[in-house]
């Protein structure tokens, strides 16, 4: 019983999508050989709460007093740091299905599957952050991966979506094969698949080409220095594909421009986010010795420039776009370049810069899926928002659409006091702290630069008349969409109003992951 | 060394370079059907490569799936798509790939001769080990690789992986149906888009990336 109140956030998500299944298969028809879908995205939407608030119960609950978790071992680790992350993929997938609730209607591409796979994707994720050994988190990064695939290759019709699904499939599928080859290299090297004790054994292996003698668990000696380092760099590649950081970023504007705009704000949360998550575990626990999280012999010099590189392409690329999706995407790659800043910063003191980054994805969820909320609201039928000159002149026309949309922007800008502003501050002091200032004021001016596009879009919203000629956006009318908007909104002002309450949650739950 | 090491060895390499060289003809043959061939060669001497692992069961496994039943598969959708398989030559990019190409195989020589290095470190240091008498190699057990000790292990050490790959192969196949599944009683729907549409409909402003 204990075994089933610690996963329930997992099986509310899978039970949930299978009776969605089940209710899409069973849907009367219409007479005209149409489906009638009653609800489905509401159902979608309210499993997805419904997990967020399971995993809400065992949070509050105290994971620490379930006993008979034992048995997971190693393969789940369910842990106050899991179960921030499974409230926060959940929400975000909540908040997508009732997107999707509104799009797909609208533009008459709505099929009981694409809840199925969105549910579907965020238990993956939600796998993903719970992983503690490499057979999970692969197990979880490709249900969650499949999913999103078969979600950007949604609209059938369209030749932009398939070349997008398609480019998304084979560089997803490469980036996988790349992890895969580096986790057997380690495995080679340690003999061990579960994070924990690959951490174990690097870390001996670390003190012993420090030392400079042959040490290591296994027989290999002073060549399994070579090959973790050789296996870690294969590792690495395939998460920063799956966070979209700068090389590995040339598949995001494409796929997430491609893909049905609700699928693209998905992509945007928790597809990143659970990256994050595991990104965070592998560093810390398998590669989170002295010798690896040393700027002259570790990770964290790489990450930097990795940081540095994304911050800096995706913010000067996204103010040349013309497609307002398109610019939102190359803003969700400067995004996860804030993000690695904070997990630079996570190599000096640990707790504080992870809870920087719990903090930051948790303003980003909410603040990203506003923002393509807003984008998905501004067009209609048949004319659907997609470039600046779209969203021309919104603000007077229909400022009850325009004015949420300019919230959550200004929150992905930075703008105090939105939710946006405390996750940057948060990183960077984390940063800072760490004693990473030139990383932080890169950051910071990248931030500045950011502004620019952000504020572009404002500058069309209300500034703006459309050109002569030009099609005139009319919102689309959704309550579906409102809901998804309304809910967003909230959380972006409380964090902002009060954000000393969700970062106590994200500094316990950043604590976990360091044994506290 | 003794005669079966060298048994052994032949066997790696011949099956190594197998496998190697029909993953080549799979990628660079322009005929669909020589690629479906050069893959199912690859498959059967992975297949080949387990077995020197004593993995026999993961050994029969590869065949029945992969070459039984996938590649069949394969066949099967090139031989209804006809000549369309055929891909037109695509002489775009042509310097990037080709610049690409050689930054791979120029990586992956790199890598290839530190692996030699690699082994032949290992083999050293195991051989010293071994001298000692403070290494001695691995000792399989003996049912190691059948049936019954496959599925013990999976049912009992692996069950939560075991469980968890079921949502795996659930969302592969509700993906590969909601992509498949043509849309009911919608004229707009048109047929598969072709390879020449997709290029056409590369977004132009990709130039100004």
């Amino acid at each position: 019983m204990n075994l089933f109140f610690a996963l329930s956030p997992f099986l509310t998500l899978a039970l949930g999508a299978l009776l969605l299944m089940v209710a899409e298969a069973a849907a009367a028809g219409n007479g005209r050989g149409e489906k009638v879908r009653p609800g489905l995205a509401l159902g979608a939407a309210l499993t997805c709460f419904a997990s967020c608030a399971a995993a809400a119960g065992v949070w509050f609950y105290g994971v620490e007093r379930i006993e008979g978790l034992d048995v997971l071992q190693p393969w789940l680790i369910i842990d106050r740091f899991t179960l921030f992350f499974a409230g926060l993929l959940a929400l975000g997938g909540g908040l997508a299905s009732l997107l999707a609730g509104g799009y797909l209607p609208e533009h008459q591409i709505e099929r009981g599957e694409f809840y199925a796979l969105l549910l579907f994707s965020t238990l993956g994720a939600l796998i993903l952050a719970a992983a503690g050994d490499v057979l999970t988190l692969f197990l979880g990064l490709e249900t969650m991966s499949l999913g999103v695939y078969a979600l950007t290759a949604f609209r059938r019709a369209s030749p932009r979506s398939a070349e997008a699904a398609l480019k998304y499939f084979l560089l997803g599928s490469f980036a996988a094969a790349l992890l895969l080859f580096g986790f057997a290299l380690l495995y080679g090297a340690t003999g061990h698949t579960d994070l924990a004790g690959l951490g174990q054994a690097v870390k001996t292996i670390a003190s012993g080409a420090l030392s400079g003698q042959a040490a290591g668990p296994t027989t290999l000696g002073a060549a399994a220095g070579p090959l973790v380092l050789f296996g870690f760099i294969l590792v690495l590649a395939g998460l920063v594909f799956k966070v979209s950081a700068v090389p590995f970023h040339m598949w995001t504007p494409d796929a997430y421009e491609g893909a049905p705009t609700p699928a693209t704000s998905f992509m945007a949360v928790a597809v990143k986010a659970g990256a994050f998550a595991v990104l965070l575990r592998v560093l810390l626990v398998c590669f989170g010795d002295k010798q690896s999280t040393s700027w002259a012999n570790g990770w964290p010099a790489v990450i930097a420039w990795i940081a540095v590189l994304t911050m800096t392409v995706a913010n000067l690329v996204a103010g040349r776009q013309e497609s307002a999706k398109r610019m939102l995407a190359y803003s969700s790659i400067a995004h996860a370049g804030y993000l690695l800043v904070g997990v630079v910063a996570t190599s000096r003191d640990g707790t504080a810069g992870t809870s920087g980054i719990l903090f930051y994805l948790l303003g980003y969820t909410v603040a990203t899926i506003g923002a393509f909320g807003g984008l998905i609201l501004a067009g209609h039928r048949g004319a659907e928002a997609v470039s600046f000159e779209d969203l021309a002149g919104l603000g007077r026309r229909h400022p009850a659409a325009a004015l949420p949309f300019a919230l959550f922007l200004l929150s992905l800008a930075g703008v105090p006091p939105t939710a946006g502003f405390f996750g940057k501050w948060f990183i960077l002091k984390a940063a800072m702290e760490g004693g990473f200032s030139v990383l932080t004021v890169v950051a910071f001016l990248n931030s500045v630069l950011g502004a620019y596009y952000y504020l572009k879009v404002l500058v069309y919203l209300y500034m703006r008349e459309p050109g002569a000629g030009a099609p005139i956006a009319t919102p689309m009318k959704s309550g579906y969409v409102n809901v998804a908007l309304a809910v967003s909104a909230f959380f972006v002002v409380l964090i902002g109003l009060d954000p000393s309450r969700s970062l106590s949650v994200a500094t316990r739950a950043a604590a976990s992951l360091f044994g506290g | 060394m003794s005669t079966d090491i060298w048994l052994g060895w032949t066997y790696f390499i011949l099956c190594a370079l197998f496998a190697l060289v029909g993953a080549l003809a799979t990628i660079s043959s322009a005929n669909p059907i020589r690629g479906a061939m050069g893959l199912l060669m690859m498959i059967l001497s992975i297949a080949g490569l387990y077995l020197s692992l004593h993995a026999q069961f993961l050994a029969a496994i590869q065949l029945i799936v992969y070459a039984g039943a996938i590649v069949v598969l394969f066949l099967f959708v090139i031989m209804l798509l006809g000549p369309s398989a055929q891909a037109p030559s695509d002489s775009r990019a042509r310097f990037p790939r080709a610049i690409g190409a050689g930054l791979f195989l120029l990586l992956g020589a790199g890598v290839v001769s530190w692996l030699v290095m690699l082994g032949q470190h290992i083999s050293k240091e195991t051989a010293r080990l071994a001298a000692a008498g403070t290494w001695k190699p691995a000792t399989v057990p003996s049912d190691f690789g059948g049936i019954d000790a496959f599925g013990k292990e999976l049912f009992t050490k692996t069950l939560v992986p075991f469980e968890l790959s079921s949502a795996l192969l659930l969302v592969a196949v509700i993906g590969a149906i909601a992509v498949a599944r043509s849309k009911h009683g919608d004229g707009a729907e048109k047929a598969l888009p072709t390879a020449a549409a997709l290029t056409e409909a590369t977004p132009k402003e990709e130039a100004s990336v």
